[in-house]
């Protein structure tokens, strides 16, 4: 029997190598292990020896089989390994290939991301978006700004009229009036829209551009707070490395009345032709609200103070671009649109 | 406003470099506009002496000169005839510019020339600012003239010339004294003020003249001398050269006076002939409606009624403020003169130059506003001008017409106040010292200061902007680069956005991942365009707002869709064959009501598709993509009879009955007109509209429990019928299981279903809400949808 056992071993041994493929294993399996199979037999034949012969032989048996169906595995895991191989080999690709763009996807125009971007600064210093109509009454774009009919300053923004009293809004300050007429301060707005100037086109300028406004109207604000809050605003825009001053203007709805303007982003300020040698560019105006506009809306100046700014999209959007002419922004041809 | 260095020098000692006072003139609210060269079309001409000269081989007009140009010795041809051996002259050699005109080394008939020789007409210069300048050829200059000198040292024209830009607020800026009063302060000195000596003169002014104000709302203040024996001649060449400095033209003296006070004093002033004025009456009266008069342009004004006019009682000799009158004119024969300096109500002015189309410097200084102190002060000014050119003799006495109040206003200012809006700690004695600096008498009052506006400053207010507006003064002073960055303190204010704007931001957001571009077009448009879109008389589309003061008529609407702009930009894109089909806007467009109410504003969604890969269908499901992304279900496409759009390819988006939108092909007619070579797709969606209807925040549907079972079928139905139609018959058929999710996922025209016909693939899901679903009522329920729609005159597809 001890005979039989290391026959089979050797048997199985050589038939295990001599396999060429992982289905061919089951076949081994079942001549071995199976029914009518050889250690199946001896286990069989047992019962006509004595106990110690039937339990040592058990063990022989037992161990053969453990040791066979041991080989017989690792056999299965060279085919598979194998068979893994010649797959991966079959399946690799050609990586430089190029990639397949599951759809084409759109642009946001650059207008519009610089809007968010200014927005989301805004929003981030506790100001809320509010917004009033394109085209505006005269009353609320000029006359209750502290621009009464004959104010030299209407000269300033030349505007396009619908009829005596209705206008095209010059700019979004009228939004400031709306506001004011709205709601009870203290409160921070940031009011988008588009403004209108009878400006023929040309590279830097378009009888349509976009504003943003912000406004505040609390209790103890001053012209510092309007420095913090504006230097903070364009750090937000255009980087922490940024820097700013603040130098002296006039507008009819401010006093005092500024302009901001930033060092410039293009040469760091030492003097490009982006802003003509001077290293600054001129970036918004704005100012101390003037008392007349406070009182035109029915808040006491000396109680309430507020302060306004009104910066350009299109201008921002042409200075963080880097973009030349004005006109690209509103002609839509697609080599312009999808490079943002 | 210009301003040269030496001008500003007579008043102030300029202390520091150029670039430092541009940069202070900046912190005190001037900025630069331009700082030129007195002589900026000349570059490199030099100073050259003749030493000898020959005639020109082959020409005989032309004279070969050899120049010594300072340590050189350069050939240059002439044909001048008043140069001579040993004279100095001004040399364009080589390399040297004029305008427009560069200089180069050339051969003349075989000879070369290193350069040019130069008249005075070259450099702007008059006899009495150089003898010999308009001499016939070329400038001898004086013969101690050093050799190789630029040329602008030689005739003493080395002035810079800054041009500030000054603010509306400050019209006394536009003058020299006004800014140098600013540039003193800049420059930390306190100015030297001109003090014009009143001369007295013979006899009286009113001998002659005689002046009645009719209007004196619009004329508050009319003031006039004389000066007779006069010696009409051109002005001396200092005077000369101030005004071409300033960019004028020097006339004559009588002429040239008024142009230099007017740059002086920033206030104009006219001169009459006192002889051409009848019956020596003037009369300042509201001009009749169709009055003309003829201005010294020689050119005839037709003037209204609302216009204000200088006349005599016969009629007008001046448009008031605008330009006087030619019958008047000062001549070479005039032996009197009368002054007039005025005030003339801003508005007015504006509204008559504006009319007449003729805005002179005159009419330009009224409008940006002028003062009455300041007129007498350019009066005395004129007259004191003649005394000191030998002009005339002056006549006494002096007529003054007014109805201003001339007293300096005086005003009480709150000192905390002015530190509260400043951030400053500064008192009131501290805040007085600043404003001296500019002129603006204080006196501190502990908590109150008080402050006397001088006449010029018309700007400051005495009611309740007067804080902001010493505010402003003493800030200004101060230095606004000296007001440290504060951020704001007090309570929390949460940022946020609106749901409107959110949803702006989603609409966009998710057409750019349907593969959109976003437009930003303009908001004008023209009738043309509009009547192209073929909209029915009644649309509300076809009530655009119409602009007073358009550019042109194809931009003199407001737009009523953003189908026009969209249309423009896509035409541009495929004639210049950008390669891309599909674009979105957000825009508001406008209905007018009527009246004078504010049009009503809309904002809109707008779509335009093109191109070969594009259809009515990749339109549709940009716009279903957008809808499901709002989460609006059941929306329904219902055929339209949209004008703009062709026939049988045009559609309403409803939802709940109500209309979202519009999209369909552009119509043959709107395609020609708008010139495209290929279909084009376009829809219109109201955004408000999609805003109410945003569900921005679902409620969580639960999930099914049992499993679903999804079938299909095919089935061949009339061409001409709706596949929504078979859709709902299959969603609502009787059935005892829900059939929900049907989906039309292929169309079939062809040979095997024949004509007229085509064969409609459709998904759905059948599921039970309390059990899995039996093969049994799978099958009952399958058949029955089938002998449903077999029943409806659609049978399954063999």
């Amino acid at each position: 029997m001890e005979n039989d056992l290391q026959r089979i071993r050797e048997e199985a041994q050589q038939r295990l190598n001599a396999l060429t493929e992982e289905g061919d294993l089951n076949a081994l399996q079942q001549q071995l292990f199976g029914k009518a199979g050889e250690l199946t037999a001896i286990l069989r034949s047992m019962g006509k020896l004595s106990k110690e012969e039937r339990s040592e032989l058990g063990a022989g048996v037992n161990k053969l089989k453990q040791e066979l169906e041991a080989a017989m595995e690792s056999r299965r895991a060279q085919f598979r390994q194998k068979a893994q191989e010649l797959r991966f080999e079959r399946e690799a690709l050609d990586v430089t290939e190029e990639g397949v763009t599951p759809q084409m996807l759109g642009h946001l125009h650059p207008m519009t991301k610089t809007y968010r971007t200014i927005r989301d600064a805004l929003v981030g210093m506790g100001f809320q978006v509010f917004d009033g109509p394109e085209i505006e009454l005269d009353d609320n774009n000029f006359t209750l700004l502290n621009l009464p009919l004959d104010h030299p300053a209407r000269d300033m923004q030349d505007t396009f009229y619908i009829n005596d009293k209705v206008l095209l809004r010059t700019h979004t300050s009228p939004c400031e009036i709306r506001a004011l007429q709205t709601f009870k301060p203290p409160f921070r707005f940031l009011m988008p829209g588009r403004v209108f100037r009878v400006d023929e086109v040309d590279a830097s300028h378009s009888p349509v551009f976009m504003q943003i406004e912000g406004f505040v109207v609390d209790r103890n604000l001053n012209l510092a707070n309007l420095k913090g809050t504006l230097d903070a605003f364009i750090r937000a825009l255009f980087g922490e490395n940024v820097k700013t001053r603040l130098r002296p203007s006039y507008f009819p709805f401010t006093e005092p009345s500024a302009e901001l303007d930033m060092s410039c982003t293009i040469c760091k300020g030492k003097g490009c032709r982006v802003c003509k040698g001077t290293g600054w560019i001129e970036i918004l105006g704005c100012g101390m609200t003037n008392p007349h506009e406070l009182e035109n809306c029915g808040l006491d100046p000396k109680e309430w103070s507020a302060f306004a700014f009104g910066i350009g999209v299109d201008r921002v959007t042409s200075l963080k671009y880097g973009i030349s002419d004005i006109r690209h922004e509103y002609e839509n041809d697609a080599r312009f649109l999808t490079q943002f | 406003m210009r301003l040269p260095k030496t001008w500003l020098q007579e008043y102030v000692d300029f202390n520091v470099t150029d670039e430092e006072f541009i940069q202070r003139m900046m912190w005190r609210g001037f900025e630069l506009e331009s700082c030129e060269k007195e002589l900026k079309a000349v570059s490199g001409v030099i100073t050259g002496k003749i030493l000898s000269m020959q005639k020109h081989p082959n020409a005989d007009k032309l004279t070969v000169c050899q120049v010594d140009i300072g340590g050189k010795i350069a050939q240059i041809l002439t044909n001048a005839k008043n140069v001579f051996v040993g004279a100095v002259v001004p040399v364009a050699y080589a390399g040297a510019k004029i305008g427009s005109q560069e200089f180069t080394v050339a051969n003349i008939r075989g000879v070369e020339s290193q350069g040019m020789f130069c008249s005075g007409e070259e450099f702007n210069l008059s006899e009495q600012e150089y003898p010999g300048a308009e001499a016939d050829g070329i400038l001898i200059l004086r013969a101690d003239t050093p050799v190789g000198i630029p040329i602008e040292k030689a005739i003493d024209r080395e002035d810079v010339i800054f041009d500030f830009s000054v603010l509306p607020n400050r019209p006394d800026c536009n003058s020299i004294i006004g800014l140098a009063r600013e540039a003193a302060a800049a420059l930390g000195q306190k100015m030297k003020a001109p003090v014009i000596a009143r001369v007295p003169g013979e006899g009286d002014v009113k001998d002659i003249m005689q002046v009645t104000v009719e209007n004196g709302d619009l004329c508050p203040r009319y003031c006039g001398r004389a000066a007779t024996n006069l010696k009409i001649g051109p002005s001396p060449a200092w005077m000369q050269r101030r005004l071409k400095q300033m960019g004028m033209r020097p006339i004559s003296n009588i002429v040239d006076i008024t142009n230099y006070v007017l740059m002086e004093y920033g206030h104009p002033t006219h001169a009459f002939d006192a002889a051409c004025i009848r019956e020596g009456h003037i009369i300042v009266r509201n001009a009749k409606e169709g009055e003309v008069v003829t201005t010294l342009d020689k050119k005839e004004r037709v003037m209204d009624e609302n216009m204000l006019l200088i006349s005599d009682p016969q009629g007008g000799v001046g448009v008031a403020g605008v330009m006087g009158g030619l019958n008047s004119e000062i001549t070479e024969n005039t032996q009197t003169v009368f002054f007039e300096s005025a005030v003339f109500k801003a508005s007015n002015i504006r509204r008559t130059a504006r009319k007449l189309r003729h805005v002179t410097d005159a009419a330009a200084r009224f409008i940006k506003g002028v003062e009455p102190v300041n007129a007498e002060l350019a009066l005395e000014r004129c007259i004191e001008l003649v005394q000191e050119l030998g002009a005339g003799s002056i006549i006494g006495g002096a007529i003054d017409v007014c109805h201003a109040d001339l007293k300096d206003r005086e005003i009480d200012v709150d000192v905390n106040h002015v530190n509260r809006i400043l951030n400053t700690r500064l008192s009131a004695k501290e805040m007085a010292k600043l404003l001296s600096t500019i002129e603006v008498p204080a006196q501190d009052e502990g908590e109150n200061l008080h402050v006397t506006i001088p006449h010029f400053r018309t700007d400051i207010e005495s009611g309740i902007e007067a804080d902001a507006d010493i505010a402003e003064e003493v800030g200004r002073i101060y230095g606004f680069e000296n007001i440290p960055a504060v951020l704001m303190e007090g309570e929390t204010f949460r940022g946020s956005l609106a749901p409107k704007f959110r949803a702006e931001d989603l609409v966009k957001d998710t057409l750019v991942a349907c593969g959109c571009l976003e437009m930003y077009n303009y908001n004008f448009t023209g009738p043309n365009a509009l009547n192209a879109l073929g909209f029915d008389a009644k649309d509300e589309r076809n009530r655009a707002v119409k602009l007073l003061n358009p550019f042109g008529e194809d931009q003199s609407l407001m737009r009523t869709t953003l189908y026009m702009g969209m249309l423009d930009s896509a035409v541009r894109n495929i004639r210049r064959k950008t390669g891309y089909g599909r674009f979105m806007e957000v825009g508001n467009v406008h209905f007018d009501l009527g009246g004078d109410a504010l049009p009503r504003e809309e904002e809109k969604i707008g779509l335009v598709f093109f191109g070969e890969k594009e259809s009515f269908y990749t339109l549709k499901g940009a716009i279903q993509t957008l809808l499901s992304r709002f989460g609006v279900a059941g929306a329904r496409y219902v055929k339209s009879d949209s004008p703009c759009f062709q026939p049988g390819r045009r559609a309403d988006i409803l939802v709940n009955g109500q209309k979202l939108g519009e999209l369909g092909q552009v119509h043959p007619a709107v395609q020609e007109a708008w010139d495209l070579p290929v279909a084009v797709y376009m829809a219109e969606l109201s955004f408000e509209a999609l805003l109410a209807l945003w569900n921005e925040t679902p409620t969580f549907q639960p999930l099914p429990k049992f499993p679903v079972v999804n079938r299909d079928l095919a089935i061949v139905v009339p061409e001409n019928s709706e596949s929504i139609h078979w859709i709902e018959l299959i969603e609502q058929a009787p059935v005892d299981v829900i059939v929900e999710k049907a989906r039309l996922f292929d169309v079939y025209r062809g040979p095997a279903v024949g004509p007229f016909k085509k064969s409609l693939a459709i998904t759905f899901n059948l599921r039970s809400e309390d059990h899995t679903l039996t093969e049994e009522e799978i099958r009952t329920a399958f058949e029955t949808i089938i002998r449903t729609l077999n029943e409806n005159g659609a049978p399954l597809r063999q």
